[in-house]
């Protein structure tokens, strides 16, 4: 019998905060008006672009994130399609940190709407109380300081991975708890695909040893998870996961920075993709920078109109952090693009610190690059974003904005 | 369909500044045209850094249209810069 057999027992402790339909939740706030009407937000206004967030009132008419908004105008006529407005979104998200710190000093953002507390080294003052109580106080606080159309889903449990599974049984404004008590009851009530990290081939993974219920999985062994199912240590951490053990705890180093771009127009000219390729390298410079980061490879890829994918990279000696050289590397690359294309990206990876970059024999002239970069992003820092760039992306500004990134919080 | 007038037009605004939750509570504004529209609700106010110079945006309700006011906190004037009305 290993150790982690028997469920957690231990007082639960970890409080996930998940703001739904956060995007569409925040405008309504920001609007009244549109409280209580189907409201899509999309990153561009244009029929053919996908729904970033829907509220509540679109997705009880069947609107989905991702769906095309020609699409869901056709289940929801009435639609209001809004482009999404990201400093507004940045300011609920710093006003939601600030009140989750003042609870306990670990606070983890896991994207713009969601965060965890973990209440075990907090002041016994806090951790005395009913956590119950805590949630409750957050969503009033979150009313009372951001706006009284503000809602969240509160889930607490002993591990991360059961909180967020509580906070997201009764949506949009829960407050739940699972304990080792009420596990099964819980699990009873939801699909496979239901529990996050569980999606198509994981499903089928555990269809293949008959595992087709929550409950299945949480019975199985962890041999079969281990060795027959998952094929790796992640058969163990789900079977310590379902228990209420903490496996999630880990913090991600930054492994690369890229950003895409769906074109405006699928009937651009090369010259014109490759402005936008340029202004894709400015933005990607721009956020490496801000990590303090430079970069040895370089990737850049293209998707087609036919469904095609093309792709190309290469590897540097040396490693290269400015706007110019991100630029000459990736329109090298794609030289040997495609034609007929929707969408393009750019990467780069094999990240190190800037300050521990090594010396080389061209010195002088990585020293002169790195000056001419910190003096541009001095002036963009002290007259804000885009103050400088290349005159090649002087007309592309209007199309490439700034989005919010979903899942990483580094930007914010 | 949403329905959003985008403008840049200054305006005069009438509003407490005090403390708490809402610090500027704006009372009513009145337009180019000499309009003066009541404020009912203010949505939210959150402010928006460009370089070194911070706005304060504030989106606000008459009760019949959404509007968006940027108090510059450089030159201390506000623009009427959005105007929604019509939803249906």
């Amino acid at each position: 019998m290993n150790d982690f057999a028997a469920f957690n027992y231990e007082r639960p402790l970890i409080m996930h905060i998940d703001l739904n339909s956060c995007f569409a939740t925040v405008e309504q706030q920001a609007r009244p008006m549109l409280r209580g009407k189907p409201v899509a937000i999309v990153n561009r206004r244009t029929d053919t672009t996908a729904i970033v967030t829907a509220s509540y009132e679109a997705k009880v008419l069947g609107v989905k994130v991702g769906m095309k908004l020609r699409d869901a105008k056709i289940l929801c006529p009435d639609i209001i399609g809004l482009e999404s407005d990201p400093p507004k979104y940045r300011y609920v998200y710093h006003r939601l940190l600030d009140i989750m710190k003042d609870y306990s000093a670990h606070v983890t953002m896991k994207s713009i709407d969601e965060g965890i507390i973990d209440f075990h080294d907090s002041p016994t003052a806090i951790s005395g109380r009913d956590l119950e109580d805590i949630g409750r106080e957050i969503k009033q606080r979150l009313k009372d300081e951001i706006g009284v159309w503000m809602r969240c889903n509160v889930g607490i449990a002993t591990n991360r991975f059961l909180a967020k599974t509580a906070a997201g049984l009764h949506k949009p404004d829960g407050l739940d708890v699972i304990t080792p008590a009420n596990i099964r009851e819980v699990l009873a009530t939801m699909k496979l695909t239901d529990l996050t990290g569980i999606a198509g081939r994981n499903e089928k993974r555990l269809n293949s040893v008959g595992i087709f219920t929550p409950l299945e999985f949480l019975d199985a062994d962890p041999v079969t998870l281990q060795k027959v199912v998952f094929k790796s240590v992640v058969g163990m951490w789900w079977y310590k996961r379902l228990r209420g053990w903490e496996v999630d705890d880990v913090s991600t180093e930054i492994k690369r920075v890229g950003r895409q771009y769906v074109l405006e127009s699928f009937s651009l000219s090369h010259d014109e993709i490759v402005q936008r390729l340029h202004h894709l390298c400015e933005s990607v410079g721009s956020r490496m920078r801000s990590q303090n980061k430079s970069a040895r490879g370089i990737y850049v890829y293209a998707k087609t109109l036919e469904r095609g994918y093309w792709h190309s990279s290469s590897l540097s000696q040396l490693p290269f952090c400015s706007d110019q050289t991100i630029f000459v590397l990736a329109k090298q690359l794609f030289e040997n693009a495609p034609t007929g294309l929707k969408e393009i990206g750019i990467h780069c990876y094999e990240l190190e610190s800037i300050e521990n970059d090594q010396m080389s024999f061209f010195n002088d002239q990585i020293v002169r690059e790195r000056q001419v970069t910190d003096a541009i992003d001095g002036i963009n820092k002290r007259f804000g974003e885009r103050t400088i760039h290349a005159a090649n992306t002087l007309e592309t500004g209007i199309y490439v904005k700034q989005k919010i990134p979903f899942g990483s919080t580094r930007y914010l | 369909m949403n329905d959003e007038t985008f403008l840049n037009e200054q305006v005069e605004v009438i509003a407490i500044f005090g403390h708490g939750h809402e610090p500027c509570r704006l009372l009513r504004f009145k337009r180019a045209n000499g309009r003066e529209v009541e404020v009912k609700e203010l949505g939210l106010r959150h402010p928006f850094n460009s370089g070194n110079k911070t706005l304060h945006i504030f989106d606000v309700t008459d009760g019949g249209a959404d509007y968006r006011l940027e108090f510059d906190s450089e030159r201390l004037i506000w623009h009427l810069t959005m105007e929604a009305d019509h939803y249906e």
